[in-house]
């Protein structure tokens, strides 16, 4: 106020709510969105439920477009190498986590499968082989609750 | 500068808040602009095996290990569903082992009839699928049999999928 007599606009409560909004939008944004593909239509089930793992479980995310093209952070990638890298890593973590984890034991990863509504079986079928030659036992399949519609 | 002459004079120093609100809007253009709702998401957890032999043989051998044994099965302990798609992806016919049923609530209705038996010997499923079945067609099939009880009291989350042929026809 003390410029106001010149003109001079007080920037104060102007800083506070911008500050305020700044914090809102570092609370709300999550850069986990970031590996989903939105364009991919899910199926609605009725049973399905949003799981919270608590941070814990270490996820691999998997999209899967109609045309059975594996999607990781908007790029393509080709399935088996993918995979097979992320196995490999994964196998690494679980040996750091547990040290007396063997090579043949299945990985503690979860795959979570996020494909399109149209995507054909033969198609998603050679991701989750590929994930199950890899060692991978565990899998979640991505679907809508009509709840969320 | 003029300006800051006459404030130095004043009562106190007086910060320049204008840059401190320009970087401050900057942020704030950075976070709406990245600024994606990630969507609510639910989700079937299944436990994945490959397929397994559908009956076990005496003597806890692996079942087609040896040509020769010819040792009575033990037990079916797989049931195996049959999903038979159309060509625009859609189920054609659905199946509990040899028996054709009349379609997805008829399958929920015979899957608790078969697990709620305490004798059923049944602790995982496998499901035969025709390859141009779409997703949303299988997950109708997922959920029904996830939603069933085994006779110990454990959910099943057990499924194994295998892939029929394009041409299979029930």
């Amino acid at each position: 106020m003390s410029g106001s007599s010149e003109g001079e606009s007080d920037l104060t409560p102007m800083l506070d709510m911008v500050f305020q909004l700044i914090t809102f939008f570092m609370l709300v944004t999550s850069f986990k969105a970031a590996s989903l593909d939105l364009s991919l239509k899910l199926p609605v089930v009725g049973s399905a439920r949003p799981v919270e793992t608590g941070g814990e479980e270490s996820l691999l995310i998997l999209n899967v477009n109609k045309e059975g093209q594996l999607v990781v952070y908007s790029l393509p990638q080709d399935i088996v190498p993918y995979l097979k890298a992320e196995a490999k890593m994964a196998r690494l973590e679980a040996k750091r986590k547990t040290g007396n984890f063997k090579d043949t034991d299945d990985l503690p990863t979860t795959v979570v499968v996020r494909a399109d509504k149209d995507t054909p079986f033969g198609l998603l079928n050679l991701v989750i082989k590929t994930c199950q030659d890899n060692g991978f036992r565990k899998f979640a399949l991505k679907a809508t609750d009509r709840a969320a519609l | 500068m003029s300006r800051r002459k006459k404030k130095h004079n004043g009562d106190g120093v007086e910060l320049n808040l204008a840059a401190m609100l320009d970087m401050a809007f900057q942020l704030l253009a950075f976070f709406i602009m990245t600024f994606k709702p990630a969507p609510i998401e639910g989700q079937i957890n299944l436990k994945l095996p490959p397929p397994k032999p559908v009956a076990g043989v005496q003597g806890g051998e692996k079942a087609g290990n040896d040509d020769n044994n010819r040792s009575a099965v033990e037990a079916i302990s797989t049931l195996v569903i049959s999903a038979f798609s159309t060509p625009g992806g859609r189920i054609q016919t659905l199946a509990i082992g040899e028996g054709n049923i009349a379609g997805v609530s008829a399958l929920d209705g015979q899957l608790r009839d078969i697990l709620k038996n305490p004798d059923s010997p049944f602790d995982q499923v496998i499901i035969q699928i025709g390859s141009k079945l779409r997703y949303e067609e299988l997950m109708k099939i997922v959920d029904v049999c996830t939603k069933q009880t085994l006779p110990n009291g454990e959910k099943l989350t057990k499924l194994s999928f295998v892939e029929l042929p394009a041409d299979a026809q029930p």
